[in-house]
């Protein structure tokens, strides 16, 4: 009965960090995604500055590990804007997260094929408008599968923004084995937790790819 | 692409000496700046009404957190009543011990408390305020361990767990590692005590040095016993670190804490959380 009792304590300790985690998760995927598709246009539509902008944006975050990002918005950036550790790691997380998916949608761009840019170019839209009204619903569709990847990768990634003291899912758990020393119990809670998330985030991105599939 | 190699590599540097920048700022602000404006650290704090203070809440009995998430512990319990005297509210901020102090220099926190010991290393970052209790260290060893000790450095050739960025760890460094007496791959930092407590429990590596009294009630919960408790790796006690230049805050914390030193409000919050 103990046991029983400790499991029921230490599950609904670590249930109250999977708000935290899922509003990381969420402002995360959200800022990443408009990171990304921005520098996804750029560098595809975009005129050699742009392009270069985006190319570099991409290669030096891609380069460097998820918890630097996150130090460094926090603690240098963060000094002229006053940033709770919420959003600074959320963001952080989020600008991270935007080089990925600016790959993923560079590759969506490119799949669409060119002659539609062209043709539409040729009865008067604009570039903004043939992106906007033609590529783009094309491209998000293309793009879902590897953005639903994405997003369990955020999901899990979003245990880093602790260096800057969000108590998320994971460190949840470690204060519980901190005081209870049950780190076994602890982190099966953390890992059943983050597996019902996954397979939750999984199943709805699943149905939006059945919804919305292309008909080609 | 080699332009964009480039491009990188200028926007690499740009962000180096911005960090450069900013990184003097700070020390560059401490001499002249609270006297001249007339509004320190802690006018700061009184205006707020409310002092942000941070630690590391793994350090039973130190710092933790209960089944209702609220903060327990000596240094919590402390840090309150000094709020108390202070005027101003508690707001306590959980964060990885290691991050704690960067997190006080860029003015994330006002204060930190974490049962930290203040380091000649940890000085030149940030200040510290008068301790609020001497501390001694333990060396724990599995209950079925034959080891004998009546000396710190009989931990010599064997095995031994501290935690990263720890006074302890330095000691181990310093006068085992260093002097050849143990060899560097038999020193073990983990990231929290009770991971390096539950190895020695196991058997995976032999002994444990830390704080006396968490390593006490780690012994307790896991099994262990104590070989050892000395005054001679600890350096001085656990003080309240603050802001670099923040003297005012100082001046006012190291009364307060002198204060219930000598009124035996500390003592009594001391034996209120088992500590001796």
């Amino acid at each position: 009965m103990d046991f029983v009792q400790n499991l029921v304590t230490t599950f609904n300790f670590i249930l109250q960090g999977v708000w935290v985690t899922i509003g990381v998760t969420l402002v995360a995927l959200s800022v990443g995604l408009v990171f990304g598709v921005a520098m996804a246009m750029a560098r595809v539509y975009g005129n050699s500055f742009l392009q270069a902008v985006a190319a570099v944006y991409s290669v030096i975050v891609r380069a460097v590990p998820v918890v630097v990002i996150i130090f460094i918005l926090f603690f240098v950036i963060a000094r002229f804007v006053n940033l709770s550790p919420f959003w600074a790691g959320s963001l952080a997380l989020g600008f991270a997260s935007g080089a990925y998916q600016s790959e993923i949608f560079r590759g969506a761009f490119q799949a669409v094929p060119p002659g539609q840019m062209i043709a539409a170019r040729a009865i008067g839209m604009s570039k903004l408008q043939a992106i906007q009204s033609i590529i783009l619903p094309q491209a998000v569709r293309l793009a879902l599968p590897a953005w639903g990847n994405e997003a369990t990768l955020v999901l899990k990634d979003s245990t880093l923004v602790f260096v800057v003291g969000v108590p998320e899912i994971l460190r949840r758990a470690q204060q519980v084995s901190a005081r209870t020393l049950e780190p076994f119990m602890a982190f099966s809670v953390a890992m059943l937790l983050y597996l019902i998330l996954t397979l939750v985030t999984t199943q709805v991105l699943q149905w939006f790819e059945r919804r919305y599939r292309l008909q080609m | 692409m080699k332009k964009h190699i480039v491009m990188s590599m200028l926007l690499i540097a740009a962000l180096l000496a911005l960090s450069a920048c900013t990184a003097v700022q700070p020390a560059a602000q401490q001499p002249g700046a609270a006297p001249a404006e007339g509004s320190g650290k802690l006018a700061q704090i009184k205006a707020a009404g409310k002092i942000v203070v941070g630690t590391s809440a793994d350090y039973p009995p130190y710092e933790s957190i209960d089944a209702d998430g609220n903060f327990v512990g000596f240094d919590m319990d402390l840090i309150r009543a000094i709020g108390e005297r202070l005027g101003v509210e508690v707001e306590i901020q959980d964060m990885p011990f290691d991050s704690l102090i960067a997190a006080l220099q860029e003015g994330k926190l006002d204060a930190v408390i974490a049962a930290m010991q203040a380091t000649a290393e940890r000085e030149e970052k940030v200040d510290f305020t008068i301790p609020y209790r001497m501390t001694k260290d333990a060396f724990a060893a599995a209950q079925n361990s034959t080891l004998v000790m009546e000396k710190p450095e009989d931990a010599a050739g064997h095995s031994i767990g501290v935690q990263t960025g720890t006074v302890q760890e330095r000691w181990v460094q310093e006068n085992l590692v260093a002097t050849g007496l143990t060899p560097a791959d038999k020193v073990f930092s983990y990231e929290r005590a009770d991971q390096a407590a539950l190895d020695v429990a196991n058997g995976r590596i032999e002994l444990l040095l830390m704080d006396a009294e968490p390593a006490m009630e780690l012994a307790k919960q896991t099994g262990l016993k104590i070989l050892l408790i000395t005054e001679s790796t600890a350096e001085g006690g656990k003080s309240i670190a603050i802001p670099k230049g923040a003297s005012d805050l100082k001046a006012e914390l190291d009364r307060i804490i002198q204060e219930m030193l000598e009124d035996g409000t500390i003592q009594r919050i001391q034996e209120a959380n088992g500590l001796p």
